[in-house]
């Protein structure tokens, strides 16, 4: 297994005398886009945060490159649920922010931002604030400021949860489209099953209390994927199945 | 939102108009001589003939205020940051803001006179405490509510503290600071009126509005003293304005206090 991007090797994390993830052992390749999906409160995000460095594990390891994830998070960006900008900041500066915490120069950071934003579809907003954009926008602001640092693995915590649905797929369509262009491994927390079977290379199933590997279903879909997979009948029976699977760990949970 | 400028100058006109009325009406019903409650017009007359002496007065107080005012900015705004980021040192001294805060500056006014002496010193120092706690109390408040989102995005990005700190939790303190100032600058006034009240002294035959009002009183001249009211009124409508044009200047573009009325 050695080689692997990432590696979780029975991962436990308590918060006191409560278990939040309990033996979580999982692999990710370079190039994977892996969904995690579950009941609320199965421990998605914490995994995340895990991976991210944000949090240590209480057992187990996390490895990185072969290494602790903390010098790895050079590679490493996050994208919230919520788009967490800075509000006192023009969108461009928002853009700039990772790179300029790094000590990138300006000049570079700035021709950077723009790079990521004219990616994102956003030149036109670069010097508005971000309370003057929409929620779809401001999402995207969020991906292009996680993007201008070219991470190698991108965490995102259900970024498109608070969107309308045609916003979300177009986002997530374009999250595909920009990974043709600066390809990273991807960790996506979802509620969305469609989303998770739209986006994914593979969707991991946790089931709560505490957070355990469910099932693991490994979607083939090629890429560049198109919308109208959507309408497929193979995207359509893995829907199902997919569904099926969180649907157990309810009917298990009564 | 907007509604047209009439109907908004109207009923504030109108309210005016019926208690000015109503004033006039209550003095004449009852006969009420004017050195118990004068009407508006010898209020009126009586400030402009003691203009010099008002605005003389006027000016004294406001400095009193200002500079205990600045002081308090100055220095809260930097305790706070310190109580912000050492998290027992906040729980040690919470408990003391808070009953400093309680504690009347009334009372506290003639202590000051007494380690300070009459005159300017004592009034700034009122000033100043009673503008540092609710300085200090926002501002801290500003520190610690920062965003957990924001945190852990500077962590992310392998921010230094010191980044942290200018980049993230000054400004995002930064409304919270503001709300201090308003409240603080309203308190300034009252603050360095009721110092001057107890602590002030008639340099060059003129003392600050505190001092005149305790000089008309024993005058019995009473419309001046609703005059000192008056001038007292405008001068805190200039002090808390300012603070809030400043606070306006800072925020209008980006924070959602200023931007209520916009959206």
């Amino acid at each position: 297994m050695s080689g692997a991007l990432l590696r979780l090797e029975n991962v436990s994390k308590r918060f006191g005398a409560a278990a939040a993830l309990e033996g979580i052992n999982l692999t990710a390749e370079r190039g994977e886009f892996i969904s995690l999906i579950g009941p609320s409160g199965c421990g998605k995000s914490t995994l995340l945060r895990l991976i991210a460095g944000l949090t240590a594990p209480t057992g187990g390891r996390v490895v990185v490159d072969e290494g602790p994830p903390g010098p790895a998070a050079e590679g490493m960006f996050y994208v919230f649920q919520d788009p967490t900008l800075l509000p006192w900041l023009r969108v461009r500066a928002n853009v700039e922010l990772p790179l300029q915490l790094r000590g990138v120069a300006r000049p570079e950071r700035r021709e950077r931002a723009l790079q990521m934003l004219k990616l994102v579809d956003l030149m036109p907003a670069a010097d508005k604030y971000p309370w003057q954009l929409s929620g779809g926008m401001r999402m995207r602001v969020s991906i292009a400021r996680a993007l201008s640092v070219a991470p190698r693995i991108l965490l995102l915590d259900e970024p498109f949860g608070a969107l309308d649905e045609m916003t979300r797929d177009r986002l997530n369509e374009d999250l595909l489209a920009l990974r043709e262009s600066s390809p990273f491994t991807a960790f996506f927390v979802t509620h969305s099953v469609a989303e998770a079977v739209f986006l994914s290379t593979r969707i991991v199933v946790l089931s709560p209390s505490p957070g355990r590997l469910s099932a693991t279903i490994d979607v083939p879909f090629p890429f560049p994927r198109r919308r109208s997979l959507r309408e497929s009948p193979e995207f359509l029976r893995l829907l199902a199945q997919a569904s099926h699977e969180l649907r157990q760990i309810d009917s298990a949970l009564r | 939102m907007k509604s047209p400028l009439s109907s908004r100058i109207w009923p504030p006109l109108l309210a005016g108009l019926v208690l000015l009325g109503a004033w006039y009406g209550a003095i004449a019903l009852y006969h009420i001589p004017s050195y118990i409650f004068p009407a508006p017009h010898l209020i009126l007359a009586a400030t402009w003939r003691e203009r010099r002496t008002l605005a003389q007065a006027a000016l004294f107080t406001f400095e009193g205020a200002i500079l205990g005012f600045l002081a308090a900015a100055v220095l809260g705004f930097i305790f706070s940051a310190v109580l912000g980021f050492a998290l027992s040192l906040r729980r040690a001294l919470v408990p003391y803001i808070l009953l400093f805060q309680m504690t009347p500056v009334v009372i506290l006014a003639p202590i000051y006179v007494l380690w300070l002496g009459q005159g300017l010193p004592a009034i700034i120092a009122i000033s100043y405490t009673i503008c540092f706690f609710p300085i200090v109390a926002n501002t801290t408040l500003g520190f610690t509510s920062v965003d957990r989102n924001l945190v852990d995005l500077f962590a992310i990005c392998r921010s230094s503290r010191l980044s942290e700190v200018f980049r993230l939790r000054f400004p995002a303190a930064l409304p919270f600071f503001l709300t201090g100032l308003k409240i603080a600058a309203t308190l300034a006034c009252i603050g360095a009126i009721t110092g001057d009240f107890l602590a002030g002294s008639a340099q060059n035959s003129v003392g600050g509005l505190g001092f005149m009002t305790v000089t008309y009183f024993s005058q019995l001249r009473i419309p001046e003293l609703f005059g000192v009211a008056l001038t007292a009124c405008a001068m805190g409508f200039v002090f808390v304005g300012g603070v809030n044009l400043l606070s306006w200047c800072v925020l209008h573009q980006w924070h959602e206090s200023a931007l209520k009325l916009e959206k």
